[in-house]
């Protein structure tokens, strides 16, 4: 039977709205920024870009639920000047600044252009998620990565993108129990079939799955969905 | 009884045992330094201010002086007066193969031997994990750090502390992972002076493929052990050249 034929549980739905939450956050904030930054002509300088996303980044950070672990923007090339990349990126409840050499560094673009939750986003002008995965660029923490395009008012162009990451071990404790409940088989995955949370324990997050053809799978997000068998 | 209270005794010797000063500057001087060694920040490239540096870094300015000065007076760095004056990245800076066969002297054996253990220990983990993780985009990524770009002792370095990395990335443990940053600190620019012998060079673009195959193949075993011979070879590498 087609998944979509399936009344939706309500722990899937849980795990979609926390998912779908993130995503609408991001959205909104990547909409707020684009309009700030068409209020500036031509090259703007970091210390505004710092100006516009620090006060957007302690509002998410102080939000518990789910907890970010960090949040910030990236500036695409043309911004803050050619070929320049600009960060502004804070994380933790110290608001501690992340990367912050790399602004002074002639490199910045390449640097960023390596990482995944900034290439696709810049280069698809779709939004992203990425991981899990360790970011060693900033947290060195096991992570799930979601990036949104930022595009000034009335511009095609990306102007840079907005981003959170969201702790594997927060994903967890916010999910266990409503995967748990589906199934002992349950998880939820990445576009790649890649385990994020599960409720089997020979799986852990970053193992890589495949959709067994008997099992259901349900959509959650852009970027992931929920395998397993419903029964037990 | 007595077995519990002398196992408590030790832990508590390292509870009282005092605190070192938090050496925030020496921090900021790391970063600069790993900053010009990794390529992110050139030589000849102006460096921001010390009030610009403070902010960016979140220290206080009289921090990011001391830093600046320490910089300074190791060469990093040359500070000019005047109007276009300001602090910049030496032109002749590069991790020398004198500074780092000054730092392997200053070693003992047994001390390149732990290191060389510990190091093995945490990259021979990642391999076996990594093998039962990796995508065909990691492995792709992995394949492009078998042989630098580059033919310079600095990218042979680089390749050779990123390859390691990798690994650690496809593994994914933070734990193993953050560790491994730490050790690669520990290990400084020791690990330049194996890339200085062209029989070296050569040797560990092989080991290091053999190493990528058994991740490709999923093979953790093989994986663990190709890894070990990779480390091996370079702590081997060190111990030799120690001796002489």
């Amino acid at each position: 039977m087609a998944a979509e034929q399936i009344e939706v549980p309500a722990p899937v739905r849980q795990v979609q709205s926390l998912i779908t939450g993130i995503e609408g956050t991001l959205e909104k904030w990547a909409q707020d920024l684009g309009r700030d930054l068409s209020g500036m002509r031509g090259i703007v300088p970091g210390a505004a870009i710092d100006g516009l996303v620090q006060p957007a980044v302690k509002g998410l950070l102080a939000k518990d639920s789910p907890e970010l672990a960090g949040a910030g923007f990236i500036a695409n090339s043309g911004l803050v000047g050619p070929d320049r990349s600009y960060i502004a990126w804070w994380q933790g409840p110290q608001l501690e600044r992340v990367d912050a050499l790399a602004n002074f560094s002639p490199s910045s673009m390449e640097r960023y252009l390596k990482a995944e939750w900034f290439r696709i986003p810049v280069e698809s002008g779709i939004p992203h998620a990425t991981g899990p995965y360790i970011d060693f660029l900033c947290t060195d923490d096991y992570v799930v990565t979601f990036t949104h395009p930022v595009r000034r008012e009335g511009s095609a162009e990306v102007a840079g993108i907005v981003g959170t990451d969201v702790a594997v071990r927060t994903l967890e404790q916010n999910l266990i129990r409503g995967l748990r409940q589906l199934g002992p088989a349950v998880s939820l995955v990445s576009a790649e079939g890649r385990v994020v949370v599960s409720s089997a324990l020979s799986l852990e997050p970053g193992d890589l799955i495949s959709l067994d053809d008997a099992a259901v799978s349900y959509p959650v997000g852009r970027r992931f969905a929920i395998w397993g068998a419903t029964e037990d | 009884m007595t077995q519990q209270a002398a196992s408590a005794s030790r832990g508590l010797a390292a509870v009282f045992s005092p605190l070192r000063s938090a050496g925030l500057a020496d921090q900021v001087v790391e970063r600069i330094e790993q900053a010009v060694e990794t390529g992110l920040l050139v030589s000849g490239q102006r460096l921001p201010s010390e009030v610009e540096l403070a902010a960016a870094l979140g220290v206080s300015p009289v921090t990011a002086r001391e830093a600046l000065s320490s910089l300074r007076a190791r060469g990093l760095i040359t500070t000019t007066r005047g109007r276009n004056g300001g602090s910049f990245v030496a032109e002749d800076f590069l991790p020398s193969t004198k500074g780092a066969l000054e730092q392997l002297r200053a070693l003992t054996r047994l001390q390149i031997n732990d290191l060389g253990l510990h190091y093995s220990i945490i990259t021979v983990a990642c391999a076996g994990i990594a093998a039962r993780r990796a995508d065909a985009t990691e492995l792709a990524i992995l394949r492009t750090y078998l042989r630098p770009a580059q033919d310079t002792l600095l990218s042979w370095r680089l390749v050779d502390s990123e390859f390691l990395l990798e690994l650690a990335a496809i593994a994914r443990s933070a734990r193993l992972g953050r560790e491994l940053v730490r050790l690669q600190a520990d290990l400084g620019t020791l690990t330049l002076l194996p890339y200085t012998d062209e029989a070296f060079r050569e040797a560990s673009v092989g080991m290091r493929t053999a190493v990528a195959d058994a991740i490709e193949a999923r093979d953790s075993a093989l994986a663990e052990t190709t890894t070990k011979e990779l480390v091996h070879a370079l702590i081997h590498w060190l111990l030799d050249e120690h001796s002489r």
